[in-house]
């Protein structure tokens, strides 16, 4: 099912954007499309006829496009349980500059600033959201708190969500086409996915222990 | 009292930047792309500037360019700050006359030991 050698694949590559080339792209038989497959972490921005796949357990994806100019990505990310400065400084109003918060941030404003430089518009933008199921039977709801943040973020930079499908218990198999702003969704049998949660007990070891900073350089 | 103009079309970055200078005991001023943020410096002195690079209207690059023609800005610090971290973007920013480049997610320890370093 899954070919990466495929022609129309090798063709799309030649034009894929130097950062997303390590991503998983496939040719998808029955879209009569390139996909390109994301892991959480990850985000994907095209002005392609190129699709977004990805598959959510608490993790959210945010697929955001420009509905003229009809370029737009998808990312993949959750919130970091830990908070690693609270008690460590007193910064008033608590968790503004939290790692949590730094952290989503990026990850929305990474993909979206993607978007802006491909020529997309702010005012133009619309999103989609998906994901935050709580999958595993914990105590704290790590969905509920990605759901929060997305929801937050998106209504303070003032992007409309058109639609979207959140909570509950199901891991999501998401398919977004940015230049269509259409997205196919499923929800999978919470029995049989491991996979998911594993991929993303993965992510969150390591989102949880890499300091949450980039570089700084003075010139 | 130290002056700051904060220039990024996100309010959430904006909010959590000015937060974060304001918790240090710095006095901001918000502007929301580099047009509103040449015409906030044009009004007044600030004693550093904090800038985004993608921005609708005037991107920060230009921003930067423009800030070095106006006497007053010819020496104030000019820090960038951005998901911006390849090293030709770095190398504009430089040539427009940036103090130094800082790639998001921002620490904000990180963030106010470097403002220190670059304010006089």
């Amino acid at each position: 099912m899954l070919k990466n050698n495929h022609p129309q694949v090798s063709e799309y590559m030649a034009q894929c954007l130097p950062e997303f080339m390590q991503i998983n792209h496939y040719w998808d038989k029955q879209r009569n499309m390139v996909v390109a497959k994301i892991l959480p972490g990850e985000f994907y921005m095209t002005t392609e006829n190129v699709a977004i796949a990805t598959t959510l357990g608490s993790c959210i994806s945010a697929c955001i496009w420009d509905d003229r100019s009809r370029i737009g990505g998808m990312n993949h990310f959750m919130l970091p349980v830990t908070n690693k400065e609270a008690h460590e400084v007193n910064w008033g109003k608590k968790d503004k500059t939290s790692d949590a918060t730094r952290y989503g941030n990026f990850a929305m404003e990474h993909l979206i600033n993607t978007i802006l430089r491909s020529g997309g518009r702010k005012l133009n933008l619309r999103a989609k959201l998906f994901g935050g199921a709580k999958v595993l039977d914990q105590l704290s709801d790590v969905g509920q708190k990605n759901i929060n943040f997305a929801l937050a973020y998106l209504d303070q930079e003032e992007i409309v969500i058109e639609s979207s499908d959140l909570g509950d218990i199901y891991p999501r198999k998401v398919i977004f086409e940015p230049c269509s702003g259409r997205v196919f969704i499923k929800r999978l049998d919470n029995l049989h996915n491991d996979t998911i949660i594993r991929r993303e007990s993965d992510y969150r070891n390591q989102i949880n222990q890499k300091e949450i900073s980039g570089d700084i350089e003075l010139f | 009292m130290t002056k700051v103009l904060v220039v990024d079309d996100s309010n959430s970055i904006r909010d959590m930047v000015s937060f974060t200078l304001k918790s240090a005991g710095y006095e901001t001023v918000e502007a929301k792309d580099g047009q509103d943020g040449l015409s906030k410096a044009q009004a007044s002195n600030f004693d550093l500037v904090i800038s985004d690079v993608n921005m609708p209207n005037m991107d920060g690059i230009s921003l930067c360019t423009e800030l070095r023609k106006l006497p007053d800005f010819k020496f104030t610090p000019i820090l960038m700050l951005t998901t911006e971290s390849s090293t030709d973007m770095k190398m504009r920013g430089k040539s427009a006359g940036a103090t130094g480049w800082l790639v998001k997610p921002f620490n904000p320890e990180k963030l106010l030991a470097t403002i220190k370093r670059v304010v006089k």
